[in-house]
């Protein structure tokens, strides 16, 4: 799930080196937290936060997969 | 060069391989058709099966190139989400057609890609569309589609949009769909906008999601309509 939302997050962004994620496993909820440059942040979330929502939503789908749920959370 | 050429291997991957080390060229410069995926078998022992391949070349010309530069770029991006979600066994065939990218997953029977109302489906295209047009001048429009989705999205939408439209003239008063994106808004309206006896608008505030309301067109009551 990590590489997952990493891969996606370093090609949307200008400064991928400053990409960070951490994944804080819970036994059926994981909790994905993804961290970029400041000036990055609008790109991740996007226009009314579209990116974020569909970033959520291949997320979302990839956990059911695995019969887990996973959220995704932007630090600001 | 349009002849297709097929190909035996273990996997689809290594038939793939096999193909470009064979033609001396890139994956984004050939059309792959799998014709057989092929399986391990037990143990990789009993009953494996070749997958089996045939390919075309593409031939490039410096108009297309700038599309198939693109086109390149969006199904890289997309293969790499797959492998990552992981979806094994799915493979990703990439067209331009009417001057856009459509790429095409095939294997995956589940419909987890899709998901409900094609969630899913419409989230890996707007990611993949993002990505693929960050490093391009022109813009390209990526269409993902999987298991014939969209097509059967539009005959589905156009079937509810006749009928809604029925319903509208029959009992006089406007008829409002659910919340539609824009590229389902725009298969409503041109599905009735043939009917002269009905006009169609849509209605919402702001975001992608609105409703289309469908109005008889000798409707004119002055109470506000409902929504």
């Amino acid at each position: 799930m990590k590489e997952l939302i990493a891969y996606i997050a370093k090609a949307l962004v200008d400064k991928p080196e400053e990409v960070g994620v951490t994944e804080i496993e819970g036994e059926q909820t994981s909790v994905i937290e993804l961290k970029v440059a400041k000036e990055d942040l609008g790109k991740v979330i996007g226009k009314q936060g579209r990116t974020a929502r569909a970033m959520r939503t291949i997320l979302s789908a990839a956990s059911t997969k695995i019969n887990k749920r996973s959220v995704l959370e932007i630090l600001e | 060069m349009t002849q297709a050429i097929e190909f035996q291997a273990k996997n689809t991957e290594e038939a793939i391989q096999l193909a470009c080390s064979e033609l001396h060229v890139s994956t984004d410069e050939m059309e792959i058709e799998i014709i057989e995926p092929g399986s391990a078998g037990i143990f990789g022992l009993v009953g494996g099966k070749k997958a089996k391949i045939r390919v075309k070349l593409i031939q490039k010309t410096s108009e297309t190139h700038h599309a198939d530069y693109g086109l390149a770029i969006a199904k890289e991006t997309l293969e790499k989400i797959l492998e990552l979600i992981p979806m094994e066994d799915t493979t990703v065939k990439a067209d331009i057609a009417g001057g856009r990218a459509v790429l095409t997953i095939e294997g995956d029977s589940s419909g987890l890609l899709i998901g409900r109302k094609g969630k899913t489906l419409d989230a890996i295209q707007f990611i993949v569309n993002r990505i693929a047009n960050k490093n391009l001048e022109k813009r390209i429009h990526v269409v993902i589609d999987s298991e014939n989705y969209r097509q059967r999205r539009r005959d589905s939408l156009i079937q509810t949009s006749l009928k809604m439209g029925d319903k509208a003239k029959k009992i006089g008063r406007p008829v409002t769909t659910n919340l539609l994106n824009p590229h389902d808004r725009r298969i409503v309206h041109l599905a009735l906008r043939e009917d002269e006896e009905l006009n169609t608008k849509s209605i919402g505030k702001d975001g992608t999601l609105k409703k289309v309301i469908i109005t008889p067109r000798r409707f004119n009551d002055q109470r506000p309509s409902r929504i």
